[in-house]
């Protein structure tokens, strides 16, 4: 009995020995075979199988190892383990895109991989070594891989000025420094300026509460059937209004405009043209007519746009550096409108607008083109009856005015301007998912989706939002998203910090007699003067080199005989001679290039002789006229050299001829492999073509072309 | 009971090899536009958008430089010096001209110019003013507009495929 049971037990317990062992046997292998199954061992194999298959296989598999590879790099505190799946990231034979990923190679950027990481620019997680860990966010890690659209914001974060190689991220910068973001937002490297929107202290004065009541409503006056306008004269960008649109209640529209309809706080002096010429020029009936072809003749439009309907669609036509006009005539009170064209820095003090010189003639002339033309009739309709403001309303609107932030960008006397209304945005491109509120908004959760949906409409995240309407393309959108998720606050690693590569900023304070005249007719919002300035024209660092004295005062007095095919050129700004010979003079003698030596060239070297020679290189070796008009033929990509004698000093040819990108870099002519004989021969042509008589007739297209390529790629001619 | 007892273990190992295997990597939904660095329009058809890849997009930005003055219809600038050059340019995007000719020999024309491959000497030389690398990026840009599509060259023996 004792036997059997015994017996009976010990079968039990054998039993429960042998699926123990069992037990312990798997338990011992399942450590083993995870490890065989593991994610990065997949792709490391299927590396070496992937290999096989290329005809650079040995090349390829040279430094295979079957371990995880890592990139240690401790002093930007980089530990990343990307490669280890992405092997054949350096290998220039997998670049092409029929290579499936993860082994296709990285295409060349200015930085080695092994140097710098990957999720330096990527983002990720890098020390993960599996797909969903690395790319995405998880519990343990909040940064997800950057989609490659806004890659661009990588380069940003330690590169502050801008890259020719990252237009997204320039154009976004841009966007945010011209819509005013400092003005509410503080952000990396765009400094809130002194003027934001213009100052309203006298905007009584100007506009009517009528117009303000519309324009606080609605700040577009031009609007196609969709209530919206394509902003895109002939340029392939636009600039969207600088005023957003804030979201007023009715008693809120009421209040603001009573009291904006109220301030006149500087008296701005009326201008009152010579009677004599109202009597004489008043009953003419070309008079608006007059005024409309000397309107054009100034070149208003370089700066100002206007709407212009073709075939059904509406599209704004001219420059942004002003605010765009096609209705200004209903907008502006016609005394502040004479006042502000003679003199437009009495009324506000930083405009950007140059203070033209003008004859009587002309401004009632213009004066009255503009009251006549640019207005309509029917853009105040909708605005209820608006009576006298009241004393209770004008307190409304004067609280209003700080609350909806108006005084963030606008001035008004005895107003304190107001800063950071809005969040901190200095480092909102490192922001981390858990510190973003969300609310009940349904977008999907990720910073992206995030910073986009404040942008196009704030109140879907949160619906108590001061911050008003954009209206930007998608292009636009995503521009200003990059230069946003580029702002990632101070890097956490030290050896960061010391890669950081300033804005470069450039100088330029002229003062005296030039300063005046240059100050006056505010050159640098369009010229770029040592780095400093606009990109619309040409860079005149180096004209005292490149231009002659006399053709410079002429161009001056009369800039439009020169470019009159443009759209965007030169305005006619009636200067005096006595200005004109200033500005050339210090030209001349202040911005020299020191490249450009006079004192190499030898005029005896010049010979008609080789001029012939020149000729023949210019028409047939070179073929310089591919690009260049000289009379009546040639191309529009280069400047018009029909008067190139009487325009460029033979130092400054020969220079270029050696190297134009060493004068002008980025300059679109490519630079040959000419000997100096050949220089010489060309200088010598060169130097032989002028124009007598005052009119260089079809100037350059080129001129504009090579201008505003300038203004496209960054700046330069 | 003794079978029960032959069950668990089965039950554990299935349990512990479906833990290892189901680690699969979870695939989000990916958006084309997003993983792309840049975009151009197809010239011939302003509704089809070519996806740009870094090469391509860089050789973009070079194109719209220089190159886009005589081997586009429209400027950033608006005139084209197309139409009034004789021979006319191939327009960039033409792959009935340009699919034709090698990487090589396009490195060859844009480096060394017209004439040094018997073509027109209106075609200046880029070779000291862009990089060989810029070059390529240039030629990657073509290649990616051209319409009709570019087929790269085959390559012998290569069961895969981009994904």
């Amino acid at each position: 009995m004792q036997a059997e049971g015994m017996g009976r037990i010990s079968r039990r317990l054998r039993t429960a020995i042998a699926v123990a062992s069992v037990l312990f046997v798997i338990a011992l292998a399942i450590s083993p075979v995870k490890d065989l199954l593991r994610e990065w061992k997949r792709y490391k194999r299927g590396y070496v199988s992937f290999a096989e298959t290329r005809p650079d296989t040995k090349r390829l598999l040279a430094d295979y190892h079957p371990d995880i590879d890592q990139i240690w790099i401790p002093e930007l505190g980089v530990v990343d383990r990307c490669t280890t799946c992405h092997q054949g990231i350096t290998q220039n034979s997998l670049l092409d895109a029929s290579v499936p990923q993860p082994f296709r190679a990285h295409p060349p950027i200015p930085h080695r991989i092994r140097e710098w990481g990957c999720a330096v620019c990527h983002r990720g997680q890098g020390a993960a070594t599996e797909v969903a860990e690395a790319h995405e966010t998880t519990l343990a890690w909040e940064q997800p891989l950057l989609p490659i659209r806004f890659i661009q914001a990588s380069c940003g974060a330690c590169h502050r000025g801008d890259l020719p190689e990252t237009p997204q991220l320039n154009r976004g910068r841009q966007l945010l420094a011209t819509l005013n973001c400092a003005g509410c937002h503080r952000l990396q490297g765009i400094a809130r300026g002194e003027m934001l929107g213009p100052d309203l202290t006298s905007i009584g004065m100007k506009a009517s509460r009528q117009w303000i009541y519309k324009w606080l409503k609605e700040p577009r006056t031009v609007t196609d059937s969709d209530g919206n306008v394509k902003v895109n004269g002939y340029d392939s960008e636009g600039t969207p209004p600088r005023m957003p649109q804030f979201r007023l209640t009715e008693p809120e529209l009421q209040a603001l405009s009573a009291y904006l309809s109220t301030l006149r706080g500087n008296a701005v002096q009326p201008f009152h043209v010579d009677p004599r010429v109202v009597a004489a020029w008043s009953k003419r009936p070309d008079l608006v007519a007059q005024g409309e072809v000397r309107f054009r003749q100034m070149f208003c439009s370089t700066c100002h746009s206007f709407a212009v309907t073709r075939a059904g669609e509406t599209k704004l036509i001219g420059g942004d550096i002003g605010p765009e006009l096609t209705k200004v005539g209903s907008k502006v009170n016609p005394d502040w409108l004479a006042a502000w064209l003679k003199d437009p820095q009495s009324y506000l003090p930083h405009s950007k607008m140059p203070r033209y010189q003008w004859t009587d003639e002309d401004l009632y002339k213009v004066t009255q083109y503009i009251a006549a033309k640019l207005n309509d009739s029917d853009l105040l309709t909708n605005v209820p009856q608006l009576a006298a403001p009241t004393q209770t309303e004008i307190q409304m609107g004067r609280r209003m005015f700080v609350d909806k932030g108006c005084a963030s960008c606008h001035v008004v006397q005895g107003i304190a301007p107001q800063r950071d209304l809005g969040p901190d945005l200095s480092a909102e491109g490192g922001k981390d998912l858990s510190q973003l509120e969300f609310g009940q908004s349904k977008i999907p959760r990720n910073l992206i989706a995030y910073i986009q949906a404040k942008i196009t409409d704030p109140a879907t995240v949160n619906p108590s939002a001061r911050m008003p309407l954009y209206r930007l393309s998608p292009a636009d959108l995503d521009a200003l998203t990059t230069a946003l998720l580029s702002m990632t606050g101070a890097p956490a690693a030290s050896g960061m910090q010391k890669l950081i590569v300033p804005r470069t900023e450039g100088s330029f304070h002229p003062a005296g007699e030039f300063g005046r005249v240059f100050d006056r007719y505010k050159c640098s919002e369009c010229h770029q003067f040592n780095g400093v300035g606009g990109t619309l024209a040409p860079d005149l660092s180096y004209e005292g080199s490149r231009a002659q004295r006399q053709w410079l005062i002429s161009f001056l007095k009369n800039p439009q005989t020169l470019r009159p095919t443009l759209v965007l050129r030169m305005p006619q700004f009636n200067m005096s001679d006595q200005e004109a010979v200033i500005l050339a003079d210090y030209l001349g003698v202040g911005l020299q290039s020191p490249q450009v030596d006079p004192s190499r060239v030898d005029p005896k070297g010049l010979t008609p002789e080789k001029a012939a020679l020149g000729k023949q290189l210019y028409e047939v070796k070179y073929q310089c006229q591919s690009c260049h008009t000289i009379g009546s033929s040639g191309g529009y990509v280069g400047p018009n050299l029909s008067n190139a004698g009487n325009w460029l000093t033979p130092a400054w040819v020969m220079a270029w001829l050696r190297n134009p990108q060493a004068l002008v870099p980025g300059t679109i002519e490519p630079r040959r492999s000419l000997t100096e004989d050949e220089i010489q021969a060309l200088t010598a042509y060169l130097v032989t073509l002028r124009q007598t008589g005052k009119s260089p007739t079809n100037a350059s297209v080129a001129n504009g072309i090579s201008s505003r390529a300038g203004s496209e790629s960054g700046g330069q001619r | 009971m003794k079978s029960r007892l032959v069950l668990l273990p089965l039950l554990f190992v299935a349990i512990v090899l479906g833990g290892a295997c189901n680690r699969k990597s979870s695939t989000v939904a990916k958006d084309p536009q997003r993983n792309a660095f840049d975009s151009e329009p197809d010239w011939n058809d302003a509704q089809r958008v070519v996806l740009l890849n870094y090469q391509e997009a860089q050789g973009k930005r070079i194109f719209y430089a220089q190159c886009v003055w005589c081997h586009a219809d429209a400027t950033p600038a608006g005139p084209s010096n197309r139409s009034n050059l004789k021979p006319i340019p191939a327009l960039m995007n033409d792959g009935a001209v340009l699919n034709a000719e090698s990487d090589d020999y396009l490195q060859n024309i844009i480096t060394l110019g017209g004439s040094a491959v018997s073509k027109s000497a209106m075609m200046p030389p880029y070779g000291q003013t862009l990089t060989q690398e810029e070059i390529r990026q240039l030629i990657a840009y073509t290649r990616a507009i051209a319409q009709p599509p570019y087929q790269p060259p085959a390559r012998a023996g290569s069961k895969y495929t981009a994904k």
